[in-house]
């Protein structure tokens, strides 16, 4: 086989000259090789809702709650849910006081935590920082004991036990 | 037998390799043209980001100062120990002016021992040198132009459809960038993951139709939290609309935080 006989695949092309033609095909294969290149290394999700990875969403929310609301609670205990909601204390989730409950509803066997008196004074101890409207005490003024529940009913705070 | 390099067969084996380079990226479109389908359908499972907006309001007028919200924030995200806080709550202790001095305030502390996490210790003035004395909630303010958002060199943080700034962890490479660009001091580097974290607006929860923790357990409703693309009949923002006059932290920078407060002095910054 001689060279640059009639059957080279450039000699198809009479028109351009064979320099020019390696030249275009020599772009056109850097040109396709950078937008291979780029689909080989661009996440697949990536631009779905804007300039980052749209999967990145999926793998935020893939965490597992650890609070369950209050919705889950009512479902079994929806008595003291109803006590609650007519008291002082209706603003309260159940979460507040009787801590993240979701391990309670995957296994009701797991017990939530039981509270001590520092538990209301968290709230309730008197501080100048707090708003007025709060209801505050000195608890060492207002009481010498240990166990608030025995004059206040927790989840109806104006009733006495 | 040794191959004799002819411009036939050369080119015959450019062509070759084009062809091999173009069939890359047309089997890579397959693959994404599949996987896209797939993510917009799984997780978050049924939930559609295009479809909501998410706003958070704060009262400082029914701030108590209790901490159950940075306490539920740690449990709920595993905020690694020691003082690393998604969200935490500063008091703040404004003095009486001196007399004297013509001023109209005196000076100002502001302190958040473990967030205000285990409550907060005596005051460092005596009460009756206080002028005024109340606590911030803080957290990621949601801005609508994000300095952190900017400064991320790949991309690894970005404003989600619905309102939530969020980190892509798989794609964050720790540069510290967003932690140091955040106005609010709202970010930090994850000892253990070496990534950055912030709030995520409990991501996980809102996707899945709960309150974010902090505002689950908020026991005075200081925090108020909804969806202004599906706004509720008794929705909670509507209502602390109609009862305050909103604010948000350092307007002047621009950002446009989507984090609102109501009852702030002007020395909450």
């Amino acid at each position: 086989m001689s060279h640059g006989n009639d059957r080279s695949p450039l000699a198809r092309f009479p028109r351009i000259p064979p320099q020019i033609l390696r030249l275009i095909l020599l772009t056109a294969a850097i040109v396709f090789s950078y937008f291979g290149a780029r689909a080989l290394l661009t996440p697949p999700s990536f631009g779905q809702h804007g300039f980052y990875r749209g999967a990145a969403l999926g793998e935020v929310a893939a965490r597992e709650p650890v609070y369950a609301g209050a919705k889950a609670c009512a479902e079994c205990h929806d008595q003291e849910v109803a006590a609650l909601a007519s008291g002082g204390h209706r603003l309260l989730a159940c979460e507040v006081c009787h801590g993240p409950g979701q391990v309670h509803v995957d296994n009701p066997d797991i017990k939530p935590q039981i509270l001590h008196f520092s538990h209301c004074a968290r709230c309730h101890e008197a501080s100048i920082s707090r708003p007025k409207w709060h209801k505050q005490v000195v608890t060492r003024e207002h009481y010498s004991g240990s166990n608030c529940t025995e004059c206040h009913v927790p989840h109806k705070p104006e009733e006495v036990p | 037998m040794k191959r004799k390099w002819n411009r036939r067969g050369l080119l015959g084996s450019i062509g070759a390799a084009v062809t091999g380079l173009l069939a890359l990226p047309v089997g890579r479109a397959a693959k994404a043209a599949v996987q896209k389908v797939l993510v917009s359908t799984s997780a978050p499972r049924g939930y559609d980001p295009t479809k909501h907006k998410w706003q958070m309001a704060i009262d400082v007028n029914r701030c108590i100062g209790c901490g159950h919200c940075v306490e539920a924030c740690k449990k709920e995200n595993h905020v690694p120990e020691g003082p690393y806080y998604r969200t935490w709550i500063e008091r703040y202790v404004i003095a009486k002016p001196e007399t004297g001095t013509g001023k109209a305030r005196g000076k100002t502390w502001v302190d958040s021992p473990s967030g205000g996490m285990r409550g907060f210790p005596e005051l460092p003035i005596p009460e009756e040198d206080v002028l005024h004395t109340f606590f911030v909630p803080k957290l990621c303010n949601l801005c609508e132009h994000s300095a952190c958002v900017q400064v991320c060199p790949v991309g690894a943080t970005f404003d989600a459809p619905d309102g939530a700034v969020l980190i892509d962890p798989n794609y964050c490479i720790g540069c510290g960038f967003c932690i140091q660009a955040c106005p609010y001091g709202c970010r930090f580097m994850n000892p253990l993951t070496k990534t950055a974290e912030k709030c995520t607006l409990c991501y996980h929860r809102i996707t899945r139709g709960l309150k974010p923790a902090c505002v689950e357990v908020c026991p005075t409703q200081t925090r108020v939290f909804g969806d202004l693309r599906n706004p509720t009949p008794d929705d909670p923002l509507e209502e602390f609309y109609r009862r305050n006059k909103v604010q948000v932290l350092k307007p002047h920078l621009g950002t446009e935080p989507r984090v609102l407060y109501a009852g702030i002095d002007k020395e909450v910054s």
